[in-house]
C-alpha cells in the first residue's frame, strides 16, 4: 500500500499553516488586537505575550515528546519488546508540579491586571454613555450635550468611560484595536474606560457588536474616530448645538393635493421653544469638525452590496441633483397625508418638534445626521443615492430593521405585501437634500 | 436483571439474531441500542456538518450572499445544537450503550427497557429540534440561547418554541441514561472487578454520567423558566418586570462548562483504550488518569463563569474564575503526559484508531493551550466572541472529541459487525480528517485575534479577515471528502471488511473475549476479574506481570455463578443456554412518543389554537402515563 501514502501530504498542511503565519506578519490588519494604542490594549498585549511565549513553549515541548515517542517508539521487526512500566510516581508528580508552576507564571499577571483594568475611571474622564439597539449604536456625551449615532468621536489623550446600557436585548460594545469588549446588559450598567493615545492625531478605527443579539447582529457596526483634543472641542461643540445649514421653514406650498397639518392633527404634539423660534434663532454658520471623509481609510467605508434581483431597490438618482431641502423637511415633520407616521416618532432633530422623548427615540437621532459618513448601523456609505434607498426601503437592505419600508411600490416584508401609497422619488429627493443638509 | 437471571429456569423463546425492522424497533439489547445510537448520531454528524458547510460558503468571501441573516442564524444555532446534543452526546452514548456492559462483565444494562426509552427519547426529540429547519423555522438565538432574546418580546415565533422544548426533550434521554450506566456501574460488574479495576473507559464513561445528573438540572431549570415566560406568562426573564439577564446565563453556564466535559471525557476513555493496545503496553499511570478524570470532572463545576468575562462580574469574580479555570489545566496536562508515558518504550503499531488517538493527543493539546490563554480574564475580553474562540473549542471538540470517537469506531467496528474497517480508506480518511480539520480551524486563529467576531452572516471587504476565511472554507472542502471516505469504509466494511476474530487487535479488557460480534447474551459464563487487563492475564501473563492481582479463587467464591477467565467461542442461542433474555417490546418507543406529543402540543398555543394544543398535550400525557403503565406491570423477561 505504499503507494497510497496521504501521510506524504502532510508537509502540505505545514507548509499552509506557515504560510498563513507569514500572512499575519505582513499585511496590514485594520482590526487587529495587537495594537499599543491604548492602555488597555497595552495591559492586554502584554498578558498576551506572556500567554503566546508560554504556550509557544508548551506546545513545542509537548508536540516535541510526541512525535518523538511515536519515531522511536514505533514497531519494527525484530525491534525491542515493549517495557511492561505501569506507572511512575515521581514522573508523575513532576509533570503535576511543573504545570501548575508555569500557570503561576500566568495568573499573577492576570490577577494583576484583571484590578488594573478594572479599577474606577481616573477622575476627569470623558463620560460617554453608549447605548445597545437591535441594531445600531446610541453615543451621548451628557457632560456635553451631545447625542449621536453609529460614530464615536474620542479626544486623543484623554481618558474616556464608556458607561454601556442596552435597550433591548443583549450586546456587546469592542473597538478590536483600542481595548477588549464589554457586553451591555439589560436592566444593568457596565462600566469599562480607556486612554487612546495621544499621538492619534486623526483615526478611525471599526467597532462591532460581539454579543450575538439577533437577525442583524453582523450589521451592528460602528465606527470609532480618535482625533486630536482641539478637533474634538470643535466637534462636540457643534453637535451639542442645531444643525448649521438647515432650511428653515419659510412659508412652503404644499404638494397638490396634500392638506396641511390642521391644527387638531398638531394637538398633543408638543411644540418645543427652539422649534416654534427656529426662524428666529442665530443659525450658528460655521460647521463644527468632522472626520474628513477624503481622509477616511479604506477599512471604515462600508462595502456592503444594494440588494440585487428582485428586491433591488429602483430610484432615480437623476432626481437627487434637484432635491428641494425645505420641501423634504415639510415631508419629514408632516407625512399625514401619506398613511404614515412621521419621521420624528421615532428619530429626534434638535430643533424640530419633539414627538417623542430624546431618550426613548427607537431611531437614531439625526440632529447633525449630514456630518455622518455611514447610516443604518454602520452598513452602508451615507451618499445620497444610498441614503434615498434607505428611505425608500431600509428593511431590503438590512435585515429585521424596524426603519420601515416607505417608498410607493416597494415590498413591504413586515406587511409582506406592496406597498400601495408611499412616498415617490421626488418627495424621497427631497428628504435625502434635507438628511444631507443637517451639518 | 439479566445476569442474575441465569437462575431462572424458563427460558423466553428468543432467537440469537433476529433480524428485520421489528427487532431493531422493539429491541432492549444494550448493543442494538448502542448500535442504533451509533447510526442515527452519525447521520446528525453528517447533518450538522453540512449546516457548518453552508455557514462556511456563505463567509468564504466577504459579502456572502450564499444564504440569508436569517437562514444563517438558524444554521449557526442548529449547528451548535445539533453537534453537542444530537452527535457528540449520542455518539459517546453509543460507546456507553455498546461497551459499558461488556467491559464490566454484565449481559445487558441494569434497565434495558429504560434504555430504549432513552434512546427513543433522542431519536425523536432529535427530529423534533430538526425538522424546523427545512421550514426556514428552526431555533434561531444560538444555542446559548441569550434571554432577553429568546424571550417572547424579541423572538415571538415558534422558532425558540422547538429549541426551548426540544432540549427539554433531550435532556429526559440524557438523565434516564445516566442512572441507568451508574446503577449499571455499580451494580453488573463481573465478580473480581472492583471499582480500580475498571476499564478507563468505563472509568471515564462513568465520571460522565455523574457531570450528567448534575449539569443537566441546571439547564432544566432555566428551560423550564424560559418556557413559563413564553407559555404561561411568567417573568423570569422579562425585562419590564426587572429581570436580570444573568440568571440565565449562569444557570445555562453552570450546565454549559461542564457540558465540555460530558464531551471530551468519553473521548478520553476510548483512547485510553487504545494507546495501550496499540503500546502493547498497561495504561501508564492508572490510579492517577481515574483522579485527574474526576478532578476535571470535579473543577469542571467550579469554572463556568469563565465564559461571562465580558459580562461585568467584578474584579473578584473575574480574578477568582480565571484561576479556578487555570487549575484545569493541571489534571488534563497530567493526562497527556500519562499518555504519551503509555506510549513511551512500547512497540507503537500505527493503526486506524491508533492514528486517530494520537490525532487526539496532538490537537487537544493545542484546544488545551488556547483554553488556558482564554483563562486570564483580560486577554480573554479580547478574544470572546471572536473567532479565536471559535477555533479553540473546534481544537477541543473536533481535535478532542471527534478524533477520540472517530479513533473508537476503527477501534471497535470489528467488534461490532465482526468485521474490520478497511485500513488503507481509514488511513485516508485520518490524513484527510487531519490536514482538513488543521486547515478549517487553526486560521480562526488568526481572523479572530485580527478582530473578526463570532455569528456574523457576513462581513466588510478589507478588513484583513479574507485570506483566513477563504482557507477555513477550504478546510471544509477536506473534511467533507475525509467524512465521505469514512462513510464508504464504515459501509462497505459492514458486509464486505475482512473478519475479525474474538481479539481483533490484542487487547486487553473484557469485552474481548467474546466473539465478535457478541450473542446477545454477551457472556455465556461470567469470567472471574483478577486484573485491569484480564485477557492479558489470560493470553500475555507477562505483560501484566507489574500490575497488582488479586487471588482468583477469593473472588470465585465471592460469586458461584463465575467461571475463571475465559474466552468464549459462542454459537449457542440464549434459549440452548438456559440464559433468560428480555422480551422485546415496544412500550418504551410509546412512552417517547408521548412525551413528545406532549411538548409538541404547547405549540399550537403560540397558532392561538388553544383548544387543540390541550388536546394535543393531554392525548400526549395520557399516552405516556398509560404507556408507563403497562411497561411497568409487565414482566422485563
Amino acid at each position: 500500500m505504499s503507494f497510497f501514502r496521504p501521510r506524504r501530504y502532510a508537509p502540505a498542511l505545514f507548509v499552509a499553516v506557515a504560510l498563513l503565519a507569514l500572512a499575519a506578519c505582513g499585511d496590514q490588519y485594520p482590526n487587529s488586537t495587537f495594537t499599543h494604542l491604548t492602555d488597555n490594549n497595552r495591559t492586554i498585549s502584554a498578558l498576551w505575550d506572556r500567554l503566546m511565549f508560554l504556550g509557544t513553549g508548551v506546545f513545542v515541548f509537548v508536540e516535541a515528546l510526541l512525535i518523538f515517542t511515536i519515531i522511536k517508539f514505533r514497531k519494527r521487526p525484530g525491534g525491542p519488546k515493549a517495557k511492561q512500566i505501569h506507572g511512575h510516581a515521581a514522573l508523575e508528580i513532576t509533570w503535576t508540579v511543573i504545570p501548575a508552576l508555569i500557570l503561576v507564571l500566568i495568573a499573577v499577571p492576570t490577577v494583576q491586571a484583571i484590578y488594573t483594568t478594572q479599577a474606577k475611571a481616573p477622575d476627569g474622564s470623558l463620560k460617554v454613555e453608549v447605548i445597545g439597539h437591535q441594531w445600531w449604536w446610541e453615543f451621548r456625551y451628557p457632560e456635553l450635550g451631545v447625542v449621536t449615532a453609529n460614530e464615536l468621536y474620542l479626544p486623543a489623550g484623554r481618558t474616556v468611560s464608556f458607561q454601556l446600557n442596552t435597550r433591548d436585548v443583549l450586546h456587546s460594545f469592542w473597538t478590536p484595536q483600542l481595548g477588549g469588549k464589554r457586553d451591555l446588559i439589560s436592566n444593568r450598567t457596565n462600566w469599562m474606560w480607556y486612554t487612546p493615545d495621544r499621538s492619534l492625531a486623526e483615526n478611525a478605527y471599526n467597532g462591532f457588536c460581539v454579543e450575538y443579539c439577533g437577525t442583524s447582529h453582523a450589521n451592528m457596526r460602528f465606527r470609532t474616530f480618535v482625533v486630536s483634543e482641539d478637533k474634538f472641542e470643535s466637534w462636540a461643540k457643534h453637535q451639542a448645538g442645531i444643525a448649521a445649514g438647515a432650511p428653515v421653514p419659510t412659508a412652503v406650498a404644499p404638494a397638490a393635493g396634500a392638506p396641511v397639518v390642521t391644527g387638531a392633527a398638531m394637538a398633543g404634539m408638543k411644540m418645543p421653544a427652539a422649534a416654534a423660534v427656529a426662524s428666529a434663532a442665530p443659525v450658528e454658520e460655521a460647521v463644527g469638525y468632522t472626520f474628513p471623509l477624503d481622509k477616511l481609510p479604506a477599512h471604515v467605508v462600508p462595502t456592503t452590496p444594494m440588494p440585487t434581483g428582485e428586491s433591488t431597490i429602483k430610484f432615480d438618482d437623476a432626481l437627487l441633483a434637484s432635491g428641494n431641502a425645505v420641501a423634504g423637511r415639510e415631508l419629514l415633520t408632516n407625512m399625514a397625508n401619506l398613511g404614515k407616521a412621521p419621521c420624528l416618532t421615532c428619530h429626534v432633530i434638535k430643533g424640530e418638534m419633539a414627538m417623542v422623548k430624546d431618550d426613548q427615540a427607537k431611531g437614531p437621532n439625526l440632529t447633525h445626521f449630514g456630518a455622518r459618513h455611514t447610516l443604518g448601523g454602520g452598513l452602508f456609505s451615507s451618499d445620497p443615492a444610498t441614503l434615498a434607498r434607505w428611505i425608500k426601503n431600509a428593511p431590503a437592505m438590512k435585515p429585521g430593521s424596524i426603519m420601515p419600508t416607505l417608498g410607493a411600490g416597494e415590498y413591504n416584508a413586515m406587511i409582506k405585501q406592496k406597498l400601495a401609497s408611499g412616498l415617490d422619488d421626488r418627495q424621497i429627493a427631497d428628504i435625502v437634500a434635507y438628511l444631507k443638509s443637517l451639518k | 436483571m439479566a445476569n442474575t437471571a441465569a437462575t431462572q429456569t424458563t427460558a423466553a423463546p428468543h432467537a440469537a439474531y433476529e433480524s428485520g425492522l421489528w427487532s431493531w424497533i422493539a429491541t432492549v439489547d444494550h448493543k442494538r441500542i448502542g448500535t442504533l445510537y451509533l447510526f442515527t448520531a452519525l447521520f446528525f454528524f453528517l447533518f450538522g456538518g453540512l449546516e457548518a458547510f453552508l455557514m462556511r460558503l456563505q463567509l468564504a468571501q466577504p459579502n456572502g450572499h450564499v444564504v440569508s441573516a436569517e437562514l444563517y442564524n438558524q444554521l449557526f444555532t442548529m449547528h451548535g445544537t445539533t453537534m453537542v446534543f444530537l452527535a457528540i452526546m449520542p455518539l459517546s452514548a453509543a460507546f456507553f450503550n455498546y461497551l459499558i456492559p461488556l467491559q464490566i462483565g454484565a449481559r445487558d444494562v441494569a434497565f434495558p427497557r429504560l434504555n430504549a426509552f432513552s434512546y427513543w427519547v433522542y431519536l425523536l426529540g432529535a427530529i423534533f429540534i430538526t425538522v424546523p429547519i427545512f421550514f426556514e423555522l428552526a431555533p434561531n438565538g444560538g444555542w446559548f440561547g441569550y434571554a432577553p432574546l429568546t424571550t417572547i418580546q424579541f423572538s415571538g415565533g415558534l422558532n425558540i418554541d422547538f429549541w426551548v422544548m426540544g432540549l427539554q426533550i433531550l435532556g429526559i434521554s440524557s438523565l434516564a441514561a445516566a442512572f441507568n450506566f451508574i446503577t449499571t456501574i455499580i451494580n453488573l460488574r463481573a465478580p473480581g472487578m472492583t471499582l480500580m479495576r475498571m476499564p478507563m473507559f468505563t472509568w471515564m464513561s462513568f465520571i460522565v454520567q455523574f457531570l450528567l445528573i448534575l449539569a443537566f438540572p441546571a439547564i432544566t431549570v432555566a428551560l423550564v423558566f424560559l418556557l413559563f415566560d413564553r407559555f404561561f406568562g411568567t417573568n423570569f426573564y422579562t425585562l419590564a418586570a426587572g429581570a436580570d439577564p444573568l440568571l440565565w446565563q449562569h444557570l445555562f453556564w453552570i450546565f454549559g462548562h461542564p457540558e465540555v466535559y460530558i464531551l471530551i471525557l468519553p473521548a478520553f476513555g476510548l483512547v485510553s483504550e487504545i494507546l495501550p493496545t496499540f503500546s502493547k503496553k498497561p495504561l501508564f499511570g492508572y490510579h492517577v488518569m481515574v483522579y485527574s478524570g474526576i478532578m476535571i470532572g470535579f473543577l469542571g463545576f467550579g469554572v463556568w463563569a469563565h465564559h461571562m468575562f465580558a459580562v461585568g462580574m467584578g474584579a473578584t469574580a473575574d480574578a477568582i474564575f480565571a484561576m479556578a479555570t487555570m487549575l484545569i489545566a493541571i489534571p488534563t496536562g497530567v493526562k497527556i503526559f500519562n499518555w504519551i508515558a503509555t506510549m513511551w518504550a512500547g512497540e507503537v503499531s500505527f493503526t486506524t484508531p491508533m492514528k486517530f488517538a494520537i490525532g487526539l493527543l496532538a490537537l487537544f493539546t493545542i484546544g488545551g493551550i488556547s483554553g488556558v490563554m482564554h483563562s486570564s480574564a483580560p486577554a480573554d475580553t479580547q478574544q470572546t466572541d471572536t473567532y479565536f474562540v471559535v477555533a479553540h473549542f473546534h481544537y477541543v471538540l473536533f481535535g478532542g472529541s471527534i478524533m477520540g470517537i472517530f479513533g473508537g469506531i476503527y477501534f471497535y467496528f470489528p467488534k461490532m459487525f465482526g468485521r474490520y474497517m478497511s485500513e488503507s480508506l481509514g488511513n485516508w480518511h485520518f490524513w484527510l480528517n487531519f490536514i482538513g480539520m488543521n486547515l478549517t480551524f487553526f486560521p480562526m486563529h488568526f481572523s479572530g485575534m485580527l478582530g473578526m467576531p463570532r455569528r456574523i452572516y457576513s462581513y466588510d471587504a478589507g478588513q484583513g479577515w479574507e485570506k483566513f476565511n477563504m482557507a477555513s472554507t477550504i478546510g471544509t472542502v477536506l473534511l467533507i471528502i475525509a467524512t465521505l471516505i469514512f462513510v464508504i469504509n464504515f459501509l462497505k466494511s459492514r458486509k464486505g471488511g475482512s473478519v475479525a476474530p474474538n481479539d481483533a487487535w490484542g487487547a486487553g479488557t473484557l469485552e474481548w473475549s467474546i466473539p465478535s460480534p457478541p450473542p446477545d447474551y454477551n457472556f455465556a459464563q461470567i469470567p472471574t476479574v483478577t486484573s485491569r487487563y484480564p485477557l492479558w492475564d489470560l493470553k500475555h501473563p507477562e505483560m501484566t506481570s507489574d500490575i497488582s492481582h488479586a487471588s482468583p479463587d477469593a473472588a470465585t467464591v465471592a460469586d458461584a455463578h463465575a467461571a475463571p477467565m475465559h474466552e468464549e467461542t459462542g454459537g449457542k442461542t440464549a434459549a440452548e443456554l438456559g440464559i433468560p433474555m428480555p422480551f422485546s417490546t415496544l412500550k418504551p418507543l410509546f412512552a417517547a412518543l408521548g412525551l413528545v406529543i406532549m411538548f409538541a402540543g404547547l405549540l399550537f398555543m403560540h397558532t392561538d389554537k388553544f383548544a387543540l394544543a390541550m388536546t394535543t398535550t393531554i392525548g400526549g400525557a395520557a399516552l405516556l402515563i398509560g404507556s408507563l403503565y403497562a411497561w411497568l406491570t409487565s414482566p422485563l423477561e
